[in-house]
């Protein structure tokens, strides 16, 4: 963390995994899985975690984002659309697996 | 009689665990062997490998070669070749040579012909093959069923046609049609990855739901665990649950761990499709047996009414040849796009004809967009990509460039030795052909009998008398 002044938890200082991956070359799935309960319920009922809201980090309408809560592995499933299918010329990123980065530094 | 139907014939359903070992989630990248011989020392009824994946992108499909180097991919067949028939079980091998079209199950059996022979194994092999005609995939889509997977453009009936290898992922019902063959081992091109673990014990009668889940956790080894790995996976299954347990004693499967892997690259975390129906996992639980395995069950299986089969197809996108240089400059780091434009323009009028120019600034945003304030402007990587319809037009598009790039005199510009560091040279590279997915559909109503050829053959190590 960087800066003085005491700041909120952001999801990645609430997490254990935080990450990204194709669902098939047409989709992309983000996994968060929370420290423990009350780090769960703090992001599901958060607004800052919804799919309005992280479909808005990732440049997408509200409507393309899918969200899954997994209350009892403490998870929260994103599911997106790719902007390029996987491998296609222009695609920056064929597994999927380093677009997690807009999650961080939400505060849920 | 061989090992499948030795197999069928011995096994009593309910009266022991049926012992299925995953040796391998992705064959042809060194099979850890200590947790593998393991495995193998708990005595298996059976042993499967998946060997093929949509993940590395289109190339592999199109250009019908295999990812994984293919002396590794000898190791490890050798490996489990030899150790399936010292213990005469079922081996069961899916989505061959990557992609899994005919070309990769064909390039995957010349190794497995080497060996056999260097080894002196005797066997019957069954193979199952992939390939989808592309005129059966146009008139699907002419009758209306063709349902793309996600964000994927409508494939043109052209599209469809020019594809290089077109392939649909077999499931347990492909897989039934080999196994009732009696083979000791199983290769088949494109396969659901459930399909490899979860044909046979269905066979013997264990429930589908059950047979599946355990495939789908059991696929990709030890990646289940905590800490994930690429270790060999046992599973002890009975009519009522399964047993997970790595063959790496520091890899742990736990309630958690599990449960979480049922996310892993998976869009419903509660609903798996296969052709013949749905996995639902609604009603699956995870309990600890102990600090090393968990034990699960509760999914079910929901058939539907008339197969559907994901397909995949690759078409041909063109030759590429790729620039690689680094820039240190913050004047030109500031302007780099609008530089890189401007250059395009100029050596478009020297370079005519119909080449792709897809740049990748590595440090401003080619991974995925950055904020401009997150910009690098000390340091970044350039890799530039010219496609076009013949390697060598792509590679005096990327030459020209370079040079015109290297001395481009940008606004505001004060380096003016050169404006690109180059770690080697050549700088510009041959990077193969360029290829993309036209094809991530299900093909509703599939005639599944009709689509798969399956064949034995029996290998013999030596000369047979």
């Amino acid at each position: 963390m960087t800066g003085t002044a005491p700041s909120l938890p952001t999801l990645a200082d609430m997490a254990h995994v935080i990450r990204s991956k194709n669902a098939g070359p047409t989709q992309l799935t983000i996994d968060v899985f929370l420290m423990d309960a009350a780090g769960y319920a703090l992001a599901a009922n958060s607004p800052a975690m919804s799919c309005a809201a992280v479909a808005a980090r990732y440049g997408l309408p509200a409507q393309q984002v899918q969200r899954h809560l997994l209350a009892d592995i403490h998870a929260i499933k994103y599911v997106l659309p790719r902007a390029i299918v996987a491998g296609s010329p222009g695609d920056g990123d064929v597994y999927g697996a380093q677009q997690h980065g807009p999650m961080l530094d939400i505060v849920p | 009689m061989n090992a499948t139907a030795r197999l069928l014939q011995s096994h009593h359903t309910g009266a022991e665990p049926l012992r299925v070992l995953s040796a391998s989630g992705q064959l042809g990248y060194g099979i850890p062997e200590e947790a593998f011989r393991r495995g193998m020392a708990r005595a298996p009824h059976v042993i499967g490998c998946d060997m093929g994946s949509v993940d590395p992108g289109p190339y592999y499909l199109g250009a019908g070669v295999m990812a994984a180097p293919e002396a590794m991919i000898e190791r490890d067949l050798e490996l489990v070749l030899c150790a399936a028939r010292a213990a005469d079980v079922p081996l069961i091998i899916g989505s061959a040579g990557t992609a899994g079209a005919g070309v990769h199950l064909d390039a995957t059996l010349a190794i497995v012909q080497r060996i056999v022979t260097r080894r002196g194994l005797c066997l019957r092999l069954a193979t199952i093959r992939s390939d989808i005609a592309a005129v059966q995939v146009v008139s699907a889509q002419r009758a209306g069923r063709l349902d793309p997977i996600g964000a994927i453009d409508p494939p043109s009936p052209e599209d469809i046609l020019a594809c290089s290898h077109i392939v649909g992922q077999c499931g347990t019902e492909t897989f039934a049609r080999a196994l009732a063959l009696d083979p000791d081992v199983v290769i088949a091109g494109r396969a659901c990855d459930t399909a490899i673990f979860a044909t046979l014990p269905a066979m013997l009668g264990y429930p589908l739901g059950l047979c599946l889940h355990m495939a789908k956790i059991i696929e990709c080894t030890s990646l289940c665990c905590r800490p994930g790995g690429r270790d060999a996976m046992l599973a002890e299954l009975t009519p009522a649950h399964f047993t997970l347990e790595s063959m790496n004693p520091q890899a742990h499967a736990t309630p958690a761990s599990v449960a979480a892997h049922a996310l892993y690259e998976q869009a419903d975390p509660l609903q798996v499709e296969e052709p013949g129906g749905s996995l639902m996992l609604h009603g699956a639980w995870y309990e600890a047996l102990d600090a090393h395995r968990t034990r699960v069950g509760g999914a079910c299986f929901m058939p539907r009414d008339k197969p559907s089969l994901k397909v995949e197809g690759a078409r041909w996108a063109g030759e590429r040849v790729v620039l690689l240089a680094g820039i240190a400059d913050p004047v030109l780091l500031r302007v780099l796009p609008q530089a890189i434009s401007d250059v395009e323009q100029r050596v478009r009028t020297l370079v005519p004809g119909d080449w792709l120019l897809v740049p990748h600034v590595y440090g401003q945003g080619a991974v995925r967009p950055l904020a401009p304030a997150l910009q690098a402007t000390h340091e970044a990587g350039l890799v530039l990509e010219f496609i076009a319809p013949q390697a060598a037009l792509a590679r005096t598009a990327a030459g020209v460039f370079k040079q015109n790039l290297l001395h481009h005199a940008y606004p505001g510009r004060i380096a003016t030795g050169g404006n690109l560091a180059f770690a080697f040279t050549p700088s510009e590279l041959d990077a193969q052909s360029a290829y993309r997915f036209v094809l991530y559909h299900v093909m509703r109503d599939a005639p599944l009998d009709m689509l798969f050829r399956v064949e034995t053959t029996d290998l013999h190590g030596r000369p047979p008398h």
